[in-house]
């Protein structure tokens, strides 16, 4: 886990993204949506073809209620084994004012809990996709929309306990220039900022997971797993 | 003995101690950690932290609780009722002594 906050409260939420399988999930959740829903586009009967919709709307339900137990199953076999387990504080219980005091250095309080990841990220690049359905289709619209989504995701993350680095959130930008270039019939433009965005979390989780497993290998005694 | 001579014999002496006003801080900040999170966080070896955590949970400051998070096995720690009240009495003992020194807090 990278050093970057003073205070216990923001390190535990940092904590939780430091093994890169929420992003994992929600990257892969992203980009199955968005294969169902362009599947749906090329297959189904031209009078359904807005049904997509419906896809994605019942694919974030999915995501949103089973994310976080799917999420314990991983982390109980993969990270709490390997750097232990810790339940960063929930939002109304934040009160590091005395971390803060005692340590007598201005570091802010914990004020992001974990559950923000969802809507600060996840919402984000799904509210794009509804945003996208409003836009008559052209060249321009997929260029334009993922450099806002990225421009976005970096300004709303950048004082978070999961901030992204500034050329990640660039080459999230510029995946829209593709489309310049690669002419994409416009119903099948709809599903793309979902398919885009949602590979690129999967590849900032991946990273961060093989980077994590390499730096922290399981236990081969029963030291890291006490009963 | 001066009045600030008493206020710092009077500091709790259980969390004084810098092994155990470290597992307080970081227990402080979160709902709960197991030993091992615990043990990497504030660099501590396992007899030494079993050793401090043992104290916390003799002056009830710290509740310490086996469970299984799927079929892994943890020991999880959390501070008490008890243990928050002392922890903040102690940071504002801790804060108002140095204040009446003219440091900066």
């Amino acid at each position: 886990m990278k050093d970057v906050f003073v205070s216990y409260g923001r390190r535990a939420a940092a904590y939780w993204f430091a093994d890169g399988l929420p992003e994992i999930l929600s990257g892969l959740a992203l980009v199955i949506t968005a294969a169902m829903a362009f599947t749906w586009r090329i297959y189904a009967p031209k009078s359904s073809e807005e049904f997509d919709r419906l896809i994605v709307f019942a694919g974030l339900i999915l995501y949103f209620l089973v994310e976080r137990r799917v999420l314990d199953f991983l982390k109980s076999h993969v990270t709490y084994p390997r750097t232990g387990y810790v339940q960063p504080p929930e939002e109304s219980q934040l009160r590091v004012q005395t971390l803060t005091v005692l340590s007598l250095r201005p570091d802010p309080p914990a004020k992001e809990n974990v559950t923000f990841f969802k809507w600060r990220v996840v919402g984000l690049i799904w509210w794009v996709f509804w945003v996208a359905i409003g836009i008559p289709a052209g060249r321009w619209v997929m260029p334009v929309l993922m450099a806002a989504l990225a421009v976005t995701l970096y300004l709303v993350n950048r004082r978070s306990e999961h901030p992204y680095r500034w050329w990640s959130a660039l080459i999230l930008g510029l995946t829209g220039l593709v489309f310049v270039w690669v002419d994409v019939p416009a119903p099948l433009q709809r599903p793309l900022p979902l398919l885009l965005a949602g590979g690129w979390l999967l590849a900032q989780g991946a990273c961060t997971l093989v980077h994590y497993l390499r730096a922290n290998p399981y236990p081969r005694t029963a030291e890291g797993v006490r009963a | 003995m001066t009045e600030r001579a008493q206020e710092i014999a009077q500091l709790d002496r259980v969390i004084h101690e810098p092994a155990r006003l470290t597992i307080m801080l970081i227990l402080e900040g979160v709902s709960e950690a197991d030993f091992l999170y615990l043990q990497r966080e504030g660099g501590f070896t396992q007899g030494n932290l079993s050793g401090h955590l043992a104290k916390l949970e003799e002056a009830g400051y710290v509740e310490i609780e086996k469970k299984f998070k799927g079929k892994v096995p943890l020991t999880v720690c959390r501070l008490t009722g008890a243990g928050k009240a002392a922890f903040s009495g102690y940071s504002q003992r801790m804060i108002g002594l140095l204040k009446s020194d003219g440091s900066p807090v």
